[in-house]
């Protein structure tokens, strides 16, 4: 747990016939990080060559996609495939989907095209709607409308044989046509149109015999309500359209299944296909290499034996060994799932180089007893702990959501946290329900410490956080050092400025600082003692650019001439690497006074609000305190969750933590497409 | 008078958030690998962009989904107005008076294909803006107008009356609205300058700076459609310039409008300055309008230059308001680009060249 998952390199060869059966036991054990052919370092020969699957990787992912699309459309998300899908296996036959896809492509256009036309009739209406509006023309009384509007209004007739060219003809235009009367085969209409059509329009009226006729009261009476028509028309047209949106959906869904089907057998080409796209093959045989957890190597040496028929060669090398291909080696993080939220912060800085430690199961505990000092309170975190469970629990199935699960989680631990020292502390929403079990913090906050309380000011509030702080960097100090021993780095291990040397002079500083404290600040240690905890390692230090300078020589050629400018140039180096232990060093340890910081100005907040609510009564007290700890579990509960953060990647893991390292990214099942 | 932290603090802070909301390059690489346009705005669904897909889905209709964006960019320039100081709000109405112009032109251009050129496009009328955006112009009216005399009468009170009575005869007679179009373009950058001069002087460096680059971009558009449309003599062209622009002068456009070998041009005109852009130059565009393109593609190369400049600078100024739109500019142009070429049937290769 404390340091990554141990790794093993496979280098295998099998025969060609094999392949697709070791592919796919590959893919099922999905524990495998494949080296490229090109870091395999075999010479091919010239009938050697990348194994070219059937379909290319591009053609699979190409058509993936277009069904991700597609589906999308109607909120559908393709899970990963199972191992009974692999299983049942069958190649797709990429023309015949493709002309499925641009089938269903074809009819989903075509119902566009339909509602691109029926939407610009229905924004014609809206046209002839809005000049109705705004010039206030009441077409329910059959008014002609007034001379500033834009809206033409006639009554004519035509014979009934012209009638369908006639509304066909509108169709382009803004214009709303009503039958009132037929009579002697000619058909009676009255016509509402754009003032600005009016060229258009007479064309068509002439082109169709268009007669003006004065229509009688009787015959308008009958159909008089012209506003009511083209509200009418506009919702009979506006349902259509959504019924053709429907049929978008429709149309997807019904085809839902056989996509998601094809989606599945697609993926699990395209990760056979990426699998052996890491494949070296010759005419008879293929060799692959990668990277996977020791503790499954005994499994996969089985599978891939069971898979070939026990024809196959396979050679492993440990992570340490030279005879590995390729230098980096992949890491795996090997925690309990209970430290996934902490695990999330620690790869969100970065990864750790493999063989070093890991930080997330130190991060946990640090972090939430830094969070806990700055926001001590039971009922703020009980509220803390309910709203991350929930988004927890909300969260918990949505694998597109990862990130927010593991977020409530931190949230949830967080609160327990706060709930902790809330009770350590004695402080539930603000209020002393409750003896404290270690000290009371709002009572020395507030100028009233407990009698016999070891803890009475807010200075030694401080000098616990400050302890805490010189924990964690003496922690981050070792965690170098055996990250240092573990990659031999002798050097770096002894003069680095987190190494032995500035070890020394770290743990020699807090000495004298303790020892000054505990004298009242005023006495110091005698000369000999300072000499040895922080002027000898000092003075070993100067050591560090000499040697890095004879060891080193060629990089330093052009200071070679000159042996006095050689001199002052250690010196200088020495003077400021000294500088920068004794500056860093120091302000790192002050920087945990932050936490106390934020601890008190917690409290004063909660008092502040206590103050306010006594000022008042009845419900504006009740009122008062609510929104108080709404506020406060809001703005402090976040810049308790950064400064804790920041402390963690700022005063911690620069200590040790390079966070260069490769993530193990195996091809499985469920790999991310 | 108000300090630079007491006028920009809370908006540098809230824009540098809204800033990292702005669509990353992945997407739009996502977007125009998108199958079609039904899928490429599924993509968008979980970004502030999501309303295009349901305006889309019941109307089928691209360009009314364009609409929506168009209002949504005029929502946010409001929006940022509100926080802004006194001093800079003029600046942000000048700025929004583009959407205005815009609108106006495309409102005239109805008027003048159905009146001039007796041709009609009845759907061009539906996407048209006719609520107010700074001033009440009645667009119904415009769209609807029997005359320029009309059109004029109805702009009673704002800058574009005179504009339009000036020009509405020579469009008529000329059977062009460039001379308009030009004409409404330098009344707005002058506007725009007019504003930068009105700001302190930290202010004004950093405006005029940016603003400089866009009335570059600007101009290069103009001789493009001069070029390709037109073939004006230089002169023709110079006139009709917008004035203030920062890299471009009289020479260089000299040289670009009519030189054959433009490398060299093209590395006199970047100069020193912009080292960056040297593998640009490396394609050589072969006839004037490839070059003239080539030099919009450098001048967006240096606007980009300049943005992220003023992102990385003293950051209480005018410039990350204006970084700002023109970030958010360049993002609903890229959004609606991809979008149309999808709805056109454009390769892959296409897309990608244009973004």
């Amino acid at each position: 747990m404390i340091l990554t998952t141990a790794m093993t390199q496979l280098f295998a060869v099998v025969l060609r016939r094999d392949k697709e059966r070791v592919t796919e036991t590959l893919l099922r054990e999905g524990v495998m990080q494949f080296l490229s052919t090109s870091e395999l370092d075999i010479e091919p020969r010239h009938n050697q060559s990348g194994a070219a699957p059937d379909a290319s990787l591009a053609e699979l992912s190409d058509m993936r996609k277009r069904i991700e699309g597609i589906l999308h459309t109607v909120g559908t998300i393709p899970s990963a495939p199972q191992e009974t899908d692999l299983q049942n296996r069958a190649p797709v036959n990429l023309a015949k989907e493709a002309e499925r896809l641009d089938r269903i492509d074809g009819e989903r256009e075509s119902i566009r095209e339909r509602q691109r036309s029926l939407q610009q009739e229905i924004l014609k209406l809206e046209d002839l709607r809005r000049q109705v509006n705004l010039y206030g023309v009441d077409l329910g009384k059959l008014q002609a409308p007034a001379r500033q509007s834009m809206l033409a209004m006639q009554t004519g007739r035509l014979p009934a044989s012209n009638a369908k060219r006639f509304e066909e003809s509108l169709k382009g235009l803004p214009a709303l046509h009503m039958a009132l009367a037929q009579q002697d085969g000619m058909v009676h209409y009255l016509l509402l149109s754009m003032k600005r059509d009016q060229e258009p329009i007479e064309r068509i009226l002439s082109s169709v015999g268009w007669t003006k006729v004065e229509m009688s009261q009787e015959v308008l009476s009958a159909r008089k309500n012209l506003s009511g028509d083209l509200t009418a028309k506009l919702q009979a047209l506006t349902e259509e359209q959504k019924k053709l949106q429907d049929r978008v959906t429709d149309l997807i869904r019904q085809e839902e299944p056989h996509l998601k089907d094809l989606w599945v057998r697609l993926r699990i080409q395209e990760l056979c296909a990426k699998i052996q796209a890491s494949f070296q093959s010759s005419s008879r045989t293929v060799i692959f290499a990668g990277w996977l957890a020791s503790s499954m190597k005994e499994r996969l040496s089985a599978k891939i034996a069971e898979a070939c028929e026990g024809r196959c060669y396979l050679e492993w090398h440990d992570a340490d060994s030279d005879e590995t291909i390729a230098s980096e080696v992949p890491v795996q993080f090997n925690n309990p799932k209970v430290l996934a939220p902490f695990q999330m912060l620690v790869s969100n800085f970065g990864i750790p180089q493999y063989g070093t430690i890991d930080p997330t199961p130190f991060v946990m505990p640090i972090y939430l007893i830094m969070f806990g000092l700055m926001f001590a309170d039971a009922g703020q975190g009980l509220v803390l702990t309910l709203i991350g469970a929930l988004s927890a629990y909300l969260t918990r199935n949505n694998q597109a959501k990862r990130g927010t699960y593991h977020l409530s989680w931190l949230i949830a631990w967080c609160g327990l946290s706060a709930i902790v020292f809330g009770v350590l502390f004695g402080s539930y929403f603000g209020k002393a329900l409750f003896e404290p079990l270690w000290f009371d913090f709002h009572g020395i906050v507030a100028g009233h410490p407990e009698t016999g309380s070891v803890i009475r000011d807010v200075y030694d509030i401080l000098s616990i956080t400050i302890y805490f702080g010189i924990t964690v960097i003496v922690l981050g100090l070792l965690f170098n050092w055996f990250n240092l021993i573990r990659t031999r780095r002798w050097v770096e291990l002894v003069f680095d400025k987190g190494g032995i040397l500035g070890g020394w002079i770290y743990g020699g500083g807090v000495y004298i600082a303790s020892y000054m404290v505990d004298h009242g600040y005023k006495e110091f240690p005698s000369g000999n003692t300072v000499f040895l905890l922080v002027g000898l390692p000092a003075l070993l230090l100067l050591i560090k650019e000499p040697y890095h300078h004879f060891a080193h020589g060629k990089a330093h050629a052009e200071k070679a001439g000159n042996p006095i400018f050689l001199v002052l140039t250690f010196l200088m180096e020495w003077i400021v690497e000294l500088l920068e232990i004794f500056s860093g060093y120091l302000s790192n340890t002050l920087s945990f006074m932050r936490v106390a910081g934020l601890g008190i100005a917690h409290v004063c907040l909660m008092i502040s609000f206590f103050t306010l609510a006594g000022m008042t009564s009845g419900v504006f007290s009740v009122l008062i305190l609510i929104i108080g700890n709404i506020l406060v579990i809001g703005l402090e509960g976040l810049s308790a969750a950064i400064q804790a953060l920041r402390l963690n990647y700022y005063e911690f893991f620069t200590k040790f933590f390079h966070g260069t390292g490769k993530l193990y990214t195996p091809i499985s099942l469920d790999s991310e497409p | 008078m108000a300090g630079a932290l007491t006028k920009y603090s809370f908006i540098n802070a809230k824009l540098r958030a809204r800033i990292s909301q702005i669509l990353p390059d992945e997407v739009f690489g996502q977007l125009a690998q998108s199958a079609s346009v039904d899928a490429a705005l599924a993509l968008l669904r979980d970004t502030p962009f999501a309303p295009l897909e349901e305006v889309y889905n019941s109307t089928g209709d691209l360009r009314l989904a364009e609409i929506e964006l168009l209002k949504s960019e005029i929502e946010l320039y409001r929006n940022i107005h509100r926080y802004l100081h006194e001093s800079s709000r003029r600046l942000v109405d000048v700025l929004l008076s583009q959407f205005e112009i815009d609108n106006l032109k495309n409102a005239i251009r109805i008027y003048f294909d159905r009146k001039v050129r007796g041709h009609v496009d009845e759907s061009a009328a539906h996407y048209i803006l006719y609520e107010p955006i700074l001033r009440s112009i009645p667009m119904d009216i415009i769209v609807n107008a029997r005359s320029f005399d009309e059109i004029a009468g109805v702009c009673q009170g704002t800058p574009y009356k005179a504009i339009i009575e000036k020009y509405g005869a020579v469009v008529e007679s000329e059977g062009s609205l460039f001379r308009l179009e030009v004409a409404f373009d330098q009344l707005y950058y002058a506007d725009l300058i007019d504003a930068i001069n009105k700001l302190d002087r930290v202010d004004r460096e950093v405006a005029i700076r940016l603003i400089g680059v866009e009335i570059d971009l600007q101009n290069i558009s103009w001789i493009i459609r001069f070029k390709k449309f037109y073939d004006l003599p230089l002169d023709a062209v110079v006139a009709a310039l917008i004035p203030g622009g920062f890299h471009l002068n009289r020479a260089t456009i000299d040289e670009l409008y009519q030189a054959q070998n433009v490398t060299s041009v093209l590395q006199k005109f970047v100069g020193g300055a912009h080292p960056g852009l040297s593998a640009l130059l490396a394609s050589q565009a072969s006839d004037s309008t490839s070059r003239l393109m080539l030099i919009r593609r450098i001048l967006e190369e240096i606007q980009r230059h300049e943005v992220q400049r003023i992102l990385a600078g003293y950051p209480f100024t005018i410039g990350i308001i204006l970084a700002y739109f023109i970030l958010k500019a360049d993002e609903l142009k890229r959004i609606r680009m991809i979008l149309n070429a999808k709805q056109l049937g454009r390769p892959l290769e296409r897309i990608e060249n244009m973004l």
